[in-house]
């Protein structure tokens, strides 16, 4: 197989790390070495040609070649049967709604976060179940971090040059979550974004942190914690909309369900309930309302609302399908909600996860 | 033993093409104000003090969003200009 990496040598794999500490070329933290026999073994696994590009990774533009990105996914960790839903991520988060160049830039928090579905989370063991958004697993661990290095070494968003998130968060080292769809009442999240039942897939959105929701009880009392956790003055959905993402856990969802609730029963419902007022989103100050205005100018803040009544109560998306739900951690009493970036972008894209050949 | 291993970088592009030399004034220069649509009022205050103050004359390009790259007509049009300004935010 012939590649068009550089190839560096050293004398041992202490010397060798400290070679990628050097140059940049690691995100903080070690990596596992990227020799040509485990690069070679990710992309033989895939069976695709290693200059086959699936776009430039902004905002330098390093090309997406396969090649690079069995390079950083071997540096994260990954194993060959995690290449597959690597390269789905990349590809899901270069398609242009997602706005990858924003989200690695911005000021907001956000982080794109990688959902699997379908019978290779299983197999993969990603885990879906208790502490989902944690550590443990190989799976989430080294997807996750394959993907965020990838972004590090071909899109080179540092955080002392262009990448401007004012706080960040710890997911910018691995953001990777399987949904949990056998212990799940409804369909999985890849199949209501329009994908066949048991195929695989992987949804990105970029989006804050977990919050936790302390969420139990009949389905008003869950829908009355949750709606109000996804309204906070602080987030910007509420003033710019765009999308945001709900996880339930098993139970949660078994409990909608027992009683007769859809997935589409509860997110209208969020819909219509996680809002506030125009006089608490006034109260915030002028610069949101300058960022309202400019969503507005760009027509995607619906003029349905009528912003000059303190009275109207505003919704945190502009449709209820801009909500995201997803099943997945222990069977609990806690839900999460995570804000996304807005209507800059961010948008959740899903694509198919191509198994080997 | 040597081991050896892959970048997982693409090598350095050719260096950027240089910038244009500064005019050692800004009377009658044309500015090329790109405004990301971030903070709309300032851009307009920012406007009018580099035209009363310095002479100039501003020719302000307006990004259809502020969270993504200048469309490529955009950059071309500031390039033709003496001095551009970009990245106004918050």
């Amino acid at each position: 197989m012939h590649l068009l990496s550089d190839r560096l040598t050293a004398e041992d794999y202490d010397e060798a790390v400290e070679l990628f500490y050097d140059r940049n070329w690691t995100d903080g933290l070690p990596i596992v070495l990227p020799t040509p026999r485990r690069v070679q073994a990710l992309i033989e696994h895939v069976g695709r040609d290693p200059q086959e590009s699936l776009g430039d990774i902004p905002p330098k533009g390093g090309a997406a070649t396969i090649e690079k990105l069995a390079v950083n996914a071997v540096m994260g960790g990954c194993r060959p049967e995690h290449f597959p839903v690597v390269l789905a991520a990349i590809e899901a988060m270069l398609a242009p709604e997602h706005n990858l160049n924003g989200v690695l830039q911005t000021t907001h928090m956000c982080v794109s976060l990688v959902i699997v579905n379908g019978p290779i989370a299983r197999a993969l063991r990603i885990n879906s179940r208790d502490g989902v958004f944690g550590n443990g697993y190989r799976g989430n661990g080294a997807i996750g971090r394959g993907v965020r290095l990838a972004l590090w070494n071909l899109g080179g968003a540092f955080p002392w040059d262009t990448d401007k998130s004012t706080l960040s968060h710890p997911a910018e080292y691995a953001f990777c979550i399987a949904e949990e769809e056998e212990d799940n009442p409804w369909r999985p999240l890849h199949v209501d974004r329009g994908c066949p039942e048991g195929s695989d897939a992987v949804t990105v959105f970029a989006c804050e942190g977990p919050h936790s929701v302390f969420c139990y009880g009949a389905p008003e009392e869950m829908l009355h914690v949750l709606a109000d956790s996804m309204c906070t003055l602080g987030n910007n959905n509420l003033h710019v909309l765009g999308q945001t993402l709900v996880v339930l856990n098993p139970l949660n969802a078994e409990e909608f369900a027992k009683r007769g609730w859809s997935k589409d029963d509860v997110r209208l419902y969020l819909w219509e309930n996680a809002r506030r007022s125009v006089r608490d989103v006034r109260a915030c100050g002028a610069v949101h309302d300058q960022f309202r205005k400019m969503e507005i100018d760009a027509g995607r803040y619906p003029p349905r609302y009528d912003l000059d009544n303190p009275t109207t109560r505003v919704p945190v998306t502009a449709r209820p399908e801009d909500i995201h739900i997803v099943v997945a951690g222990g069977r609990s009493y806690f839900a999460a909600v995570l804000p996304g970036w807005g209507g800059f972008g961010g948008f959740a894209v899903t694509r198919p996860i191509r198994r080997s050949r | 033993m040597t081991i050896e291993f892959l970048s997982p970088v693409w090598p350095e592009q050719a260096a950027p093409r240089p910038a244009k030399r500064r005019p050692a004034s800004l009377e009658g220069a044309t500015i090329a104000l790109v405004d990301d649509n971030l903070d709309v009022p300032f851009t307009t205050h920012l406007e009018s003090l580099v035209e009363a103050r310095h002479g100039a004359k501003v020719r302000r390009l307006v990004k259809p969003s502020g969270t993504a790259p200048s469309p490529p007509a955009l950059i071309a049009e500031a390039a033709e200009a003496d001095v551009a300004v970009v990245g106004i935010g918050l």
